[in-house]
């Protein structure tokens, strides 16, 4: 035999190997969970960084012996990329459930609009999926496999407003009396903003200065920030959900005199308090900047976050992160339930779910409980502002890591 | 406090401001295309992505590699956009030479419309492959080359001018206004334009055909890569940028007229314009719309664009 031969035949001679190495029928070596995220193109950061999160929490559970019930089954994570369209996100939703028949579940898809497509796939495959993202359509459809970990987009809308309001009032002993909305046409601010334009704002006492909403990406923030320059509100909500545009408007509000507080700058999305807005922005124009997210590293969490920064050098773990290595956690505790890697038992499990340890401690609010609809019980937004360079958690206050500073006039 | 009348006055001069220092930097992206598309005739999708190689190119100079911090804040990204113009003239003469010049010049005069379907093709291969490209070498994380110019303006009354983007304004003039004698006075421009007027004439004359096609591409994709170097001081950016702008850049330069290299840099800078300015009237969310309805309308009232040359080759 010549040597290229004998390199060809290598391969096969190793897979009997590892096939005659593989476990006894009827084990389970490994159980499988899918991640469905946008891998490539312009949301690639947060696939990446969900992935992070899975990575973190998966490692922590095989470190610790694996799914017991399973007899100590390593758990897997396989990447599926949702690209950059719904068409996309949908095909890779049947290439996983095609390719992956023994997945017991997945975590996914990011975007709303993705999930809303990725879910209708995984629905009629039976297999119970885990999402962070917003949209109230997501669980409205009657679906018996989907869990919404975070608030949905209306809740969002109607406990964010109350709670700034009171936020400014316990930091500054003053009601403020005028709101101003920047907003891009996207669907998580659109969902966002509806209820407050219904008469949200109005019912707080609040008069809408101003209202404008733009198609991103924004070429430049001046005509936008000129307008807040006029109308002078006491607070903005500064509703973009790309990182480009939060820094063309936070510099412009900085370069017209506006900026590091004098118009308090309250966002929506994780967006703005990820870290590659230090990189693009600095921490002196951050500094004060609210946003509303689902989710974020809380009270109690300082180890978590500790080895997460110490792994993957990101300065501090988002809110995708802490959700999807929260959803692997739901899943192990479902495995250790269920006892078996059947996914319709799995899904059983996560539906009968009613916990205030383990995973739960990943989630703001301390429990995971599904309703019939598969939303999270007891789900709260979470505020989180730019302190010193860190977003740090300030609300609610149960889960804040510090008290929020409201910025001076 | 001022009345609206003042506000008024203000946000038309802001929004006047801001439209030409906009178009500026538009203008000198439609420079560089109008170089490969208006004079050499040659259709380039891949034009954004090479814009996108020189805000890279800035950055790293800038910020990821520091080769520039000695220069200090405010020189360095100024300095950094300029120098990503010989980085990617390099890379673009090199991916004229190996892949697209076997679709331009002498090869295709007989081909089908001058060779203009392969080089689509094969144009958006490119682009293709450099956008991935960039993922996978640069990564998702949008960056941007931080500078104080960027968030600190110069005062005129109440009216704001960005530093960095007035900067950015006077390079892309001075840019263009040298491209343009470049062609016009220069015997390499001479060339150059020979070449795209009548590639078999030109090679009977001694004109290197090839090698001003590949010239052109170079500098073309270089000057565009300056232009994209200039933005990276005021936007943040990641490996899909290209898309958003090639549309532009094509509109500028029909607009401008084919084959006019200051009309190309007119095209830029009517499109910043009435991007910025269409704000006084319309909401935000037509700002794009606007853009296009302007273009439709000069295209329809002069179809060779504002500054085109009726263009036949001899």
């Amino acid at each position: 035999m010549n040597l290229v031969r004998m390199l060809a035949a290598l391969p096969l001679a190793l897979g009997i190997g590892l096939g005659l190495a593989g476990p006894a029928a009827g084990q389970t070596a490994e159980v499988k969970v899918g991640l469905i995220a946008p891998m490539s193109g312009p949301w690639a950061r947060q696939g990446d960084l969900k992935l992070k999160g899975a990575t973190l929490a998966i490692d922590r559970i095989n470190a610790e012996g694996g799914i017991k019930a399973l007899g100590g089954a390593k758990m897997r994570v396989i990447v599926f990329d949702a690209g950059d369209s719904v068409e996309k996100a949908k095909n890779a939703a049947q290439r996983m459930v095609a390719q992956e028949p023994d997945l017991v579940g997945a975590a996914g898809a990011w975007l709303s609009s993705f999930t809303l497509g990725v879910t209708e796939v995984t629905e009629r495959a039976e297999l119970p999926i885990l999402t962070l993202s917003y949209a109230d359509q997501i669980t409205a459809r009657g679906f018996k496999y989907v869990f919404q970990t975070s608030p949905v987009g209306g809740t969002q809308a109607k406990q964010a407003l109350p709670a700034l309001v009171k936020l400014a009032e316990s930091a500054t002993g003053r009601k403020p009396e005028s709101v101003a909305i920047i907003m891009d046409n996207t669907a998580a601010p659109v969902s966002f903003v509806k209820p407050m334009r219904e008469g949200g704002i109005a019912a707080l006492g609040l008069k809408l200065v101003m209202d404008e909403t733009f198609t991103p990406p924004l070429a430049d923030c001046t005509s936008l920030i000129q307008k807040v320059r006029s109308s002078r509100p006491d607070l903005l909500l500064l509703l973009p959900t790309a990182i480009p545009d939060d820094k063309l408007c936070l510099e412009k509000l900085h370069e017209f005199g506006l900026g590091r507080g004098r118009v308090p700058v309250i966002s929506n999305g994780a967006h703005i308090a990820a870290p590659d807005m230090l990189k693009n922005l600095g921490k002196d124009l951050l500094e004060g900047v609210m946003t509303i997210v689902a989710n974020w590293s809380i009270k109690g969490q300082d180890a978590i976050v500790k080895e997460y920064t110490q792994k993957t050098g990101e300065l501090w773990p988002t809110q995708e992160t802490m959700s999807v290595a929260g959803a692997m956690l739901i899943f192990k505790e479902a495995l250790e339930k269920a006892g078996s890697a059947d996914r319709r038992k799995v899904a059983a499990a996560i539906r009968a779910m009613d916990t205030t340890a383990g995973p739960a401690k990943y989630f703001p609010g301390g429990r995971v409980k599904f309703d019939e609809s598969g939303r999270r019980v007891g789900a709260d937004v979470v505020v989180v502002q730019w302190q010193n360079g860190v977003p740090v958690t300030v609300y609610p206050t149960e889960s804040a890591v510090a008290k929020p500073i409201w910025p001076k006039r | 406090v001022p009345g609206a009348a003042y506000w008024v006055t203000v946000d038309f001069f802001q929004a006047l401001v801001a439209g030409l220092l906009v178009g500026g930097t538009y203008g000198l992206m439609c420079v560089g295309l109008g170089l490969i598309f208006g004079v050499m005739r040659v259709i380039n999708f891949a034009h954004g992505d090479f814009m996108m190689l020189g805000m890279y190119a800035a950055y790293y100079l800038v910020t990821g590699l520091g080769v520039l911090v000695f220069l200090g804040p405010y020189a360095a990204p100024v300095v950094g956009a300029v120098l990503a113009g010989p980085i990617v003239f390099v890379i673009g003469w090199l991916v004229h030479r190996y892949l697209v010049s076997s679709v331009t010049g002498a090869r295709v005069v007989t081909a089908e419309a001058e060779g203009h379907y392969a080089q689509i093709i094969l144009t958006l291969g490119v682009a293709l492959v450099l956008a991935n490209g960039g993922l996978i070498l640069f990564g998702s994380m949008p960056i941007s080359v931080q500078t104080p110019l960027s968030r600190e303006s110069w005062e005129i009354g109440p009216v704001f001018l960005n530093q960095a983007r007035t900067v950015g304004f006077v390079l892309a003039v001075g840019f263009a206004i040298a491209l343009y004698l470049l062609l016009t006075r220069s015997r390499l421009g001479k060339a150059l334009r020979a070449a795209a007027d009548n590639p078999i004439a030109a090679a009977y004359v001694g004109v290197d055909v090839d090698r001003a096609h590949s010239l052109a591409f170079g500098l073309g994709v270089g000057i565009t890569a300056v232009a994209g170097g200039l933005l990276a001081m005021s936007q943040s950016f990641q490996p899909y940028i290209g898309i958003e702008f090639v549309i532009v850049m094509y509109a500028g330069v029909v607009l401008g007229g084919m084959g006019s290299i200051l009309g190309a840099f007119w095209g830029g800078l009517t499109i910043g314009l009435v991007q910025q300015m269409s704000t006084l009237v319309l909401p935000h969310q037509l700002q794009n719309t606007a853009i296009f309805v302007v273009f439709l309308l000069i295209i329809f009232f002069r179809p060779r664009g504002m500054f085109g040359r009726v263009w036949e080759r001899t």
